[in-house]
């Protein structure tokens, strides 16, 4: 029983690693995402920036805005594991050679690496840029890994659906939104718990149990997306 | 739209399929291989009497098709060895296949002229040693040596107990057939 | 037989409808106390958008176990009337939100998951429109309800409570005060199981005009 765990995970890996390798080849996904968020960046402290936000209101309106960066940011950049296969016509070698558990957590792994890097490089520059003022930073890196990480799965799920669909782009906006809704809606009061330094209370298991919820959801729905 | 095709093929043989474009050729291979899902009727896998799984079908079955295609920034080596990995076999079989074919191993697969892909493609089907082969046009925009060479790999494959069903728009280009379906018409 | 329901069930209604400004008295702690009549067909519509969704959502695990195609055409059908049911609920809602709350839309969490609900629903037909091979559509879009389903305990019990406690709103939702007047039970009771037949019988046209439509498609190639 271990040869087959470790033999699925060697499969896993197989996956990442090539994921990581062809991106690394193109940094395409790295572009768009960077390219995306730190423009949304720029566009939200620009506008806040010279107004100048007061404590309370930025509370109120920051967590959020980070937040969208994030959700945008991903919606932008992450479509792209499933939609290039399927235009490039290698998912049918995939379908023929891989075990389709194995392939989602592959391509999941990848994009959780993407978001959390995502998230490393925006958060820092979105506290120093708008001046938001973080009560509990240890809280805060807790829900940008367990909101990142619910993010990442949900997104590789829809994304290996609206692959095989046409209007690609739009549509994997229109399926996420109302799957990470519950996501965004924990995160971002628990975000806006760490910048007041709130502990978030039942939030917090909350935002766990929807994770891992959704990495159920995803690995026993994958192999039905994937297989006529 | 296919309506009652049905046929045999024993180890060791051959089942060619022929008929013009868009006769369901491909369509046929597809299903097959467990690429489309029929809207009628039932593909059963079986080895010896029990029935197989998707992954044990994976296992035993090698497709080559017009459509099948390779990631371009990788190369020929990197596709060859992520595929053994997926299909948890070691890479020698494939890139053997492919020293064979004549085939630059550290070529970038989106840099491979028609004929280099198809080369790729053998290698792909044969990689995980399987017992039935689906092949669509398996000498596509072939050369005559690599032609040479790929009808030997199917021989070698045949010789050895594995079966075949190979698609391809005329029946002139095969001898010594077991089976032949006619789609034509 | 079914035009003996359907006259049966245009009958209840009839009387649904009548006993909600006849039998069933008003609610005394409302601003304002007719308002509370709203409740009958509103409270009703929203439980049978929900009972269309749970149905969509076997039906979406029955076609993926027996891959027969009415199954899936029944879930997709579903969620058309829970979208249906799910907005007319949403806009008596909105209604009643102004006369007793004084502002059309307040974030209560009420509010809010129905609207979250709706989102899906028009995503999940979203996802059939956009694939044309029917075992594709029949495939994903089961995937994306049975996707639903498992995010839906999160939207709709689950961060509503949180959010509620998190903003202590100084309005309170009356409406799930459970000590009503046995009357206004009864037409609410007698309403919703009114809606939730209403629902199958819609579906059942529906689900067979569809069907059909699709027969006379094939019938043309």
């Amino acid at each position: 029983m271990w040869q087959t765990i470790s033999t699925w995970a060697l499969e896993a890996t197989a996956v990442f690693v090539k994921e990581w390798r062809c991106e690394f080849r193109t940094r395409y996904a790295l572009n768009t995402l960077a390219l995306f968020a730190f423009t949304t960046l720029v566009v939200v402290s620009f506008s806040l920036g010279p107004l100048g936000v007061d404590r309370s209101h930025g509370t109120a309106v920051l967590p959020v805005l980070l937040w969208i960066i994030l959700l945008f940011s991903v919606a932008a950049g992450l479509p792209r594991t499933f939609v290039q296969e399927e235009e490039t016509q290698t998912a049918m070698a995939l379908r023929l050679s891989a075990t389709p558990s194995a392939l989602f957590c592959g391509k999941l792994l990848y994009n959780l690496t993407l978001v959390l890097a995502l998230e490393v490089l925006v958060t820092p520059a979105y506290v120093i840029m708008t001046s938001l003022e973080v009560a509990s930073p240890w809280l805060l890196v807790a829900v940008l890994a367990a909101g990142g990480y619910g993010l990442a799965t949900g997104s590789t799920l829809v994304a290996a659906i609206i692959a095989q669909a046409r209007s690609k782009g739009t549509l994997f906006s229109v399926l996420s939104f109302p799957i990470l809704l519950p996501l965004l809606v924990l995160a971002v009061e628990l975000t806006r718990g760490a910048t007041a330094g709130d502990p978030g209370g039942v939030a917090v298991p909350v935002l766990l149990l929807y994770d891992a919820t959704i990495t159920v959801a995803g690995l026993m729905l994958f192999p039905v997306v994937w297989n006529p | 739209m296919l309506r009652g095709v049905s046929g045999t093929v024993d180890p060791g043989e051959m089942m060619l399929v022929t008929g013009p474009n868009g006769s369901g050729k491909s369509t046929l291979l597809r299903c097959l291989a467990g690429l489309l899902a029929a809207d009628g009727g039932t593909i059963a896998y079986q080895e010896n009497g029990t029935p197989l799984d998707g992954a044990e079908r994976r296992r035993r079955v090698g497709v080559i098709a017009p459509d099948l295609a390779f990631y371009a920034e990788l190369t020929v080596e990197e596709n060859l060895a992520f595929f053994a990995r997926l299909r948890r076999v070691p890479a020698a079989r494939g890139l053997g296949v492919l020293s064979r074919l004549n085939l630059p191993l550290d070529r970038l697969a989106g840099n491979l002229s028609s004929g280099m892909r198809q080369r790729l493609r053998w290698g792909f089907a044969l990689l995980h040693s399987p017992r039935l082969l689906l092949l669509d046009e398996p000498f596509q925009n072939f050369d005559a040596p690599g032609e040479r060479i790929a009808r030997e790999l199917l021989e070698e494959h045949l010789a050895e107990g594995g079966l075949a069903v190979v698609a391809n728009p005329s029946s002139l280009d095969f001898h010594h057939v077991a089976n032949h379906l006619d789609l034509g018409a | 037989m079914k035009t003996f329901l359907a006259w049966l069930l245009w009958l209840w209604m009839s009387l649904v409808i009548v006993g909600a400004f006849y039998y069933a008295p008003v609610a005394e702690h409302f601003r304002v106390p007719g308002s509370s009549r709203i409740v009958f067909f509103h409270v009703p519509m929203a439980w049978t958008s929900f009972l269309a969704f749970i149905a969509a959502a076997v039906w979406s695990v029955m076609y993926l176990v027996r891959r027969n195609p009415r199954h899936d055409r029944s879930a997709g059908v579903a969620v058309q009337l829970g979208l249906l049911f799910g907005v007319l609920a949403t806009i008596t809602g909105a209604v009643w939100a102004k006369i007793e709350w004084g502002a059309w839309w307040n974030w209560d969490p009420r509010q809010t998951s129905i609207l979250a609900s709706l989102l899906f629903y028009a995503a999940y037909l979203a996802l059939r429109q956009a694939t044309e091979e029917p075992e594709k559509r029949a495939r994903l879009s089961a995937a994306y309800a049975i996707l639903g389903l498992a995010v839906t305990p999160f939207l709709f019990w689950i961060v509503p409570r949180i959010t509620f406690s998190l903003h202590p709103d100084p309005v309170v939702n009356s409406s799930g005060k459970v000590e009503m007047d046995p009357r206004i039970q009864h037409v609410l009771y007698a309403s919703g199981l009114g809606f939730a037949t209403l629902f199958f019988w819609m579906h059942n046209l529906q689900r067979r005009l569809e069907s059909l439509t699709e027969r006379r498609e094939a019938l043309k190639e």
